[in-house]
């Protein structure tokens, strides 16, 4: 899924914010290859898959809608963010300081970090799904949105303590531990899948002579179609597509990964990001979800996605140690970053006690289990708030000068708030949240129409506020 | 040493991959199959930090 990425493994917090890239410091394919890959192999992955299940899909459904999902993604980042990133060698919160102004970056930050905290919420909820296999103390099911037991409270609030004091104190130290896990983590990922599939042979009696055979089971037995899980929204190729395509719509068409295709030597090197997708995106995903098939296959009424117990009964101790690795190497950054992101709005208080405390917020939303069972709602809303922001640095970069208005106005302006984007912002959710709420548009889909609605808000809006204050000035 | 540890290191990952392929062909069952893992598991994490520089993958 979808942790976000910034360049902070490869190169320390303070390098280069304030000031393009320069060629010394570029960086080769490789490693935006391994990058990618160990980004989007994460904690994560082991719900959105089970969550595809319980959704209804069909065998073609999440295969091809998988694979061109992730094919839109890769080519939104290769031709939307790593051409401006190249281009301007700025990270996405320089850039958008020069669009938007201070202010408004800093409301920014405030949003970013809260998605982070939910998002780290979700990766400890994880985590704390493997603590069960060993303590046997009852965990959320499917449709719980509260917390279920005391074991369930101590497990998420230990994890989470844990987490946030290792973010704040010892963030290097885990950044390596992730570098070390990484080529691990992929084949046991791998292997889930491969684990479920020899039992799925095993429980149905199904022989497999060829391809056609293979797709027959995956048809009939892995991803049946038909109605979703009680309490679950059916989805459909476009769903798959869509959410394939936008889940880390806030990294790549939301711009977020500026700041780390930045250092590419050429745009191209967005084409990195397949590893990603393909090994996490679907590769994982695809294991995952046969782990919660074959549980339904074998236990009709226990429905609950509960990744721990899932890599257990699949592989073991080493299945276990895959999960709370995943959890926790990801939820690592990501609360990490989300210290960074409210430290731009505090910046009177020390990075570590803010990480602490973001930390603390992550661990109380992890108790929570409606964050990570409903995941796949959540990041789709994740990458909407973010959206129309990278629409508004998509505009200005490539297409200011075109409709004749002045890029980088805020910083021109010397203005600490750009009300074209603003507004931009604040009128696309609010067109978005209306053709959710009133034309039946569901919000694995709203993001698209919302992209267009926000670049040509930017347009409208900054030809007129500009003609304003130009008409004013004189 | 660290010529060692790296080969350490990809034996235990070849066996991650190699295990889970041979239960699916039916040549290993289920739980020598965990066995390997959880061993090749230990070793991997055992032999990759004495060769793995910070910030490399």
């Amino acid at each position: 899924m979808p942790e976000p990425t910034t360049e902070q493994h490869h190169h320390g917090a303070e390098e280069f914010e304030r000031q393009p890239v320069p060629e010394r410091a570029l960086l080769g394919f490789k490693s935006f290859v391994g990058m990618y890959a160990g980004e989007h192999t994460a904690g994560t992955e082991l719900m959105i898959g089970p969550l595809f299940v319980a959704a209804g899909v069909s065998a073609f459904d999440v295969i091809i809608g998988l694979l061109v999902g992730n094919l839109l993604a890769v080519l939104s980042w290769t031709f939307l963010t790593a051409p401006i990133a190249t281009h301007a060698r700025l990270t996405l919160y320089y850039q958008l300081e020069k669009i938007c102004g201070r202010k408004l970056v800093t409301l920014y930050n405030l949003a970013n970090g809260v998605m982070f905290c939910f998002l780290a919420g979700s990766m400890v909820t994880v985590s704390a799904t493997a603590v069960g296999v060993w303590f046997h103390f009852p965990m959320p099911g499917l449709n719980d949105l509260w917390p279920n037991s005391v074991g369930w409270v101590i497990a998420v609030l230990a994890i989470g303590a844990m987490i946030a004091i290792v973010a704040a104190y010892g963030y290097k130290m885990v950044a390596h531990i992730a570098n070390i896990a990484a080529p691990w983590m992929t084949p046991v990922f791998i292997a889930f899948g491969l684990v479920a599939l020899k039992q799925f042979i095993d429980v149905t009696g199904t022989q497999i002579h060829s391809l056609g055979d293979l797709w027959r089971l995956a048809e009939t037995h892995l991803w049946k179609g038909g109605a979703p899980l009680p309490g679950q929204v059916k989805f459909t190729f476009w769903h798959v597509m869509f959410f394939a395509w936008f889940c880390n719509m806030a990294m790549h068409i939301g711009m977020s990964d500026l700041t780390v295709l930045r250092y590419a030597r050429h745009s191209w090197y967005g084409v990195a990001s397949a590893t990603g997708m393909y090994l996490g995106h679907f590769l994982a995903w695809l294991s995952a979800s046969l782990l919660y098939a074959l549980q339904l296959h074998q236990e009709p009424t226990n429905t609950a996605v509960l990744p721990g117990p899932l890599a257990y009964r699949a592989c073991g101790l080493a299945g276990l140690i895959c999960v709370i690795i995943a959890g926790w190497t990801t939820a690592n950054p990501t609360i990490y970053r989300a210290g960074m992101a409210f430290q731009a709005i505090l910046p009177q208080c020390s990075r570590y006690t803010v990480t602490l405390v973001t930390g603390l917020i992550a661990a109380i939303a992890g108790l929570f289990p409606a964050i990570a069972m409903k995941l796949l709602g959540f990041v789709a809303l994740y990458g909407m708030l973010l959206m129309p922001m990278g629409a508004v640095v998509f505009v200005d970069f490539w297409l200011s000068q075109r409709f004749g208005f002045q890029p980088y106005y805020a910083e021109k302006a010397g203005t600490g708030i750009n009300w074209a984007a603003g507004l931009t912002w604040l009128l696309t959710l609010a067109a978005c949240w209306a053709l959710v709420q009133f034309a039946g548009v569901q919000i694995f889909f709203v993001s698209l129409p919302g992209w267009f609605v926000a670049a040509i808000l930017y347009v409208l809006l900054s030809k007129l506020m500009q003609r304003e204050t130009a008409k004013t000035n004189a | 040493m660290k010529t060692l540890a790296q080969i350490v290191s990809w034996t235990a990952l070849a066996v991650v991959v190699l295990a889970p392929i041979l239960y699916l062909a039916g040549r290993l069952e289920l739980a020598p199959m965990k066995l390997w893992l959880n061993a090749a598991t230990a070793l991997w994490f055992i032999a990759t930090p004495l060769w793995m520089e910070r910030g490399e993958v």
